[in-house]
């Protein structure tokens, strides 16, 4: 009978795990935009590493800030040089969990809302950060989509002198990724 | 003419074309054209890829931020709405396939999506750095051999 239990558990164990389903993209896009009453601000990242594991709602998201592209040349040494510090701080992560995951049906085709909660890494800066966002389940996977604001000051993201009061103090952040299932 | 005229209309003059020269030469500077960039490195695909995964922060300062040339036989091409990303495959990670990856300029976009996997290629693109699964080049172009 012990045996039984134990092979039972056994085969349960395979079962989860085996179901447990990561989903992955190295395609997702990221885009930031600011109005400020100087000057638009707007650049595109699309080259964005994603990771979504379906049974535990862990999410991971991994960009390269040098690979965002601006509409002006200026502006992108200017992000890149004084505002992120590319050199000294490469990468921006978000690291979380989707804290409702249970009640999304991963299997099903349809829209679902997401509520995000994690920590969240820019210009060497981790603060914890609570967003809400969407999955689409679909035959191609599960798409994300968010748009939330950020303060450049909570990760000391200073606004030289000159432009203070010329440039948004926040900028919105639009998250848009295709995920796909990861097979080993 | 008065002589203030004179300075007037040469201060007048100098100011217009110092204002039509921050305007078009530093506010409004073209994108660096990475077509046409010297390479500051030419190297392997295999070589580039081993240095950043062995040795990520010696190489951080050298390739990241530079223009490469590399060459190598691509694994994959991906291709989504207007992008075309090359991708040469060295290791297996959590995130699937890790090497480089290059996305290409719209304008190499259809040759970039002839490629196959078996033939070797040069391309030429901006290193944007590593991400601890990849090396990202973007802005790439196809050079013909």
């Amino acid at each position: 009978m012990k045996k039984l239990v134990v092979l039972f558990t056994a085969i349960l164990a395979f079962t989860i795990t085996t179901n447990a389903q990561q989903f992955i993209t190295k395609n997702g896009k990221i885009s930031f935009y600011s109005d400020g009453p100087l000057e638009k601000i707007e650049a595109h990242n699309s080259q964005v590493n994603a990771a979504l594991n379906t049974e535990t709602g862990a999410i991971v998201f991994k960009v390269l800030m040098k690979s965002f592209i601006f509409e002006k040349a200026l502006m992108q040494e200017h992000f890149n040089e004084n505002y992120v510090e590319s050199d000294k701080f490469p990468n921006s992560t978000l690291k979380g969990k989707v804290t409702n995951a249970k009640e999304i049906d991963f299997s099903k085709d349809g829209t679902y809302e997401a509520d995000i909660e994690g920590e969240l890494t820019i210009h060497g800066i981790t603060k914890n950060v609570k967003e809400k966002g969407t999955f689409t389940i679909s035959k191609d996977g599960i798409h994300g989509e968010s748009k939330f604001m950020v303060k450049l000051a909570d990760f000391d993201i200073s606004i030289p002198g000159a432009v203070t009061g010329k440039i948004a103090e926040e900028i919105e952040i639009t998250v848009d990724v295709m995920l796909k299932p990861y097979k080993k | 003419m008065k002589n203030w005229l004179k300075v007037f209309a040469f201060a007048a003059i100098i100011g217009t074309l110092a204002i039509a020269y921050m305007w078009f030469f530093v506010y409004n500077k073209p994108h660096k054209d990475f077509e046409k960039a010297n390479p500051d490195y030419v190297i392997s695909a295999a070589e580039c890829y081993n240095h950043y995964s062995k040795d990520k922060n010696t190489e951080e300062n050298n390739y990241t931020g530079k223009v490469l040339q590399i060459s190598g036989t691509p694994t994959s091409i991906e291709s989504s709405d207007s992008t075309v990303v090359v991708v040469f495959a060295f290791n297996s990670g959590m995130f699937g396939d890790e090497g480089i990856r290059c996305t290409m300029l719209k304008s190499h976009n259809e040759k970039a999506k002839k490629l196959t996997s078996s033939s070797s290629i040069i391309i030429k693109g901006f290193c944007s750095g590593y991400n601890d699964t990849d090396v990202i080049l973007e802005q790439c172009s196809l050079i013909t051999k």
